[in-house]
């Protein structure tokens, strides 16, 4: 089945990827934070037994015999969180076979539910999600509060326990120099702008997280609708500072559209940031009109199958030198 | 009220330490006094005069034993709850409370969560946390003399009053 970036009716300009991530924890055992080893090994029995008679098919990895170089895989893909990967606990991840769910166990809370979908798709990933909650709901346990709903390790996810991100494209604001601007603007409304793999990540290619700052006190739908609205608003900045960029620079932009996809189709040697930034060229290309037959979910895909860890992983190039051949290669051919 | 060390007994020492403006409060059972040297062994309950000297003679000492407050199921202790806004279990909610409400207040725009909650428990919270919103929200109609929507309010309640009667019987 088809990874959830490489859907190729999914696709938008702007939304590379909607996720949606619930955090949920077990009664009566202490947070992954302060558990033990036994109280962690607990933990994954029981949400190994709920999911035996889910009607989902899962893969199972156990983090402790899951190599660094797959765990890394595992986050370029979004599956994984990039602390849950470093994790010394026990734990567990189970990734469905279309990889749109994925479930971690002991990450910062007891269990972390994600669904991850390509383009604009709140809605439908939230529908999914919201079943997988209701499934492990009837079979496991969870602890929650009267007053305080889900409770969570920490206190900023605490409520429903959900987090919206959607990976976003924003060439155009970052070249024209606004995205100082305009993100603290977008912070003022509750809304958290982040690098490509969340916390603590730096940008690259031009590409951002936009979620929601607070979890507590609204209910999912509110969240949903105020998260949506501010990012209608940068969706819309975004398309209106293309169409400007396109008049005031047309050839120079162009040319630097081009040049961005004959090197993704000819070089020999490339850098994983130099990938990032001549695909974010391209899709900026697609997204004005000046590339065709380029599509969306073949450039999600390429970023993906070119980053580091899944060379490492996938051809067995554990050297960077010889990393950036092969993605050179990788990227030749998936375009030509 | 529980002694909210132990979460068994009654509490029936009551502490409240204000130190930089920061209000702690510890209801503890005589036990759990004990133990955390709130009051020393053998010490009867009421003799207030020495609680106080060791208040006023060594205030550090106080002070030390409030930040390492813990939960009883986890360890956790308040100056990390305090300090970094993460918890170690389910109980520590409980525990220290009047911390997790203050912190919540800064971060959350509510304390009182509204959406979804699933199984069983969270479907006896979700309607009772509708019938409190609802009632919330009747007194208002009240209040500016809208009887009409009052009225609406008033069988919407009664709905949901006697659907978790059906549930509960």
């Amino acid at each position: 089945m088809a990874k959830w970036f490489c859907d190729a009716n999914a696709g938008d300009d702007v939304v590379i990827s909607t996720r949606i991530r619930l955090a949920r924890n077990l009664k009566g055992i202490p947070f992954p934070g302060a558990m033990t080893q036994k109280d962690a090994l607990l933990v994954i029995e029981k949400v190994e037994h709920a999911l035996e008679e889910m009607n989902y098919t899962f893969t199972r990895l156990d983090m402790s015999k899951t190599s660094p170089a797959q765990k890394q895989k595992l986050v370029e893909e979004r599956l994984i969180s990039p602390a849950f990967a470093k994790s010394t606990l026990p734990c567990a991840a189970y990734i469905s076979e279309d990889e749109c769910i994925s479930i971690m166990v002991n990450e910062e809370d007891h269990i972390r539910i994600q669904c991850i979908y390509a383009g604009y798709e709140s809605k439908k990933a939230y529908e999914l999600i919201s079943k997988v909650d209701d499934y492990f709901a009837e079979k496991l346990d969870y602890a929650m509060h009267e007053k305080y709903g889900y409770l969570t390790s920490c206190l900023t996810n605490v409520g429903t326990g959900m987090r919206i991100s959607y990976m976003v494209h924003l060439p155009s604001i970052v070249m024209t120099g606004a995205s100082d601007s305009i993100f603290s603007t977008v912070g003022k409304m509750g809304v958290t702008v982040r690098g490509m793999y969340g916390e603590g990540t730096k940008s690259s290619g031009n590409i951002f997280q936009i979620s929601n700052q607070t979890t507590l006190g609204r209910s999912e739908v509110e969240i949903a609708d105020s998260l949506n609205e501010t990012l209608e608003k940068v969706i819309e900045k975004e398309r209106e500072l293309r169409t400007k960029l396109s008049q005031k620079q047309g050839a120079i932009l162009e040319d630097r559209i081009f040049r961005s996809l004959a090197i993704l189709k000819s070089a020999r040697v490339i850098s994983g940031k130099e990938t990032l930034e001549r695909i974010s060229d391209v899709r900026l290309g697609v997204g004005i009109g000046l590339i065709d037959g380029v599509e969306y979910s073949k450039l999600n895909n390429i970023m993906i199958i070119s980053s580091p860890a899944h060379i490492a992983f996938d051809y067995g190039e554990e050297d960077p030198s010889s990393r950036d051949i092969k993605r050179a290669q990788i990227i030749r051919d998936a375009l030509n | 009220m529980v002694c909210s060390h132990c979460g068994i007994k009654d509490a029936n020492v009551h502490y409240k330490q204000i130190q930089g403006g920061k209000i702690t409060e510890l209801h503890l059972c005589t036990e759990c006094a004990k133990e955390l040297g709130y009051i020393k062994e053998n010490e009867s309950l009421f003799n207030f005069g020495s609680i106080l000297g060791d208040f006023l003679s060594a205030p550090g000492k106080v002070s030390a034993n409030a930040s390492s407050y813990r939960c009883p199921v986890c360890s956790t202790t308040l100056d990390k709850v305090s300090r970094t806004g993460f918890l170690g279990c389910d109980r520590c909610y409980e525990i220290f409370a009047p911390t997790v409400e203050k912190m919540l207040s800064k971060i959350q725009p509510s304390t009182n969560h509204k959406g979804k909650l699933s199984g069983a428990d969270g479907k006896r919270i979700e309607r009772d946390n509708t019938v409190r919103d609802l009632k919330e929200e009747l007194k208002r109609a009240i209040i500016d003399e809208n009887y009409e929507q009052a009225a609406v309010l008033r069988d919407k309640i009664r709905e949901y009053e006697s659907k978790g009667d059906e549930q509960n019987g």
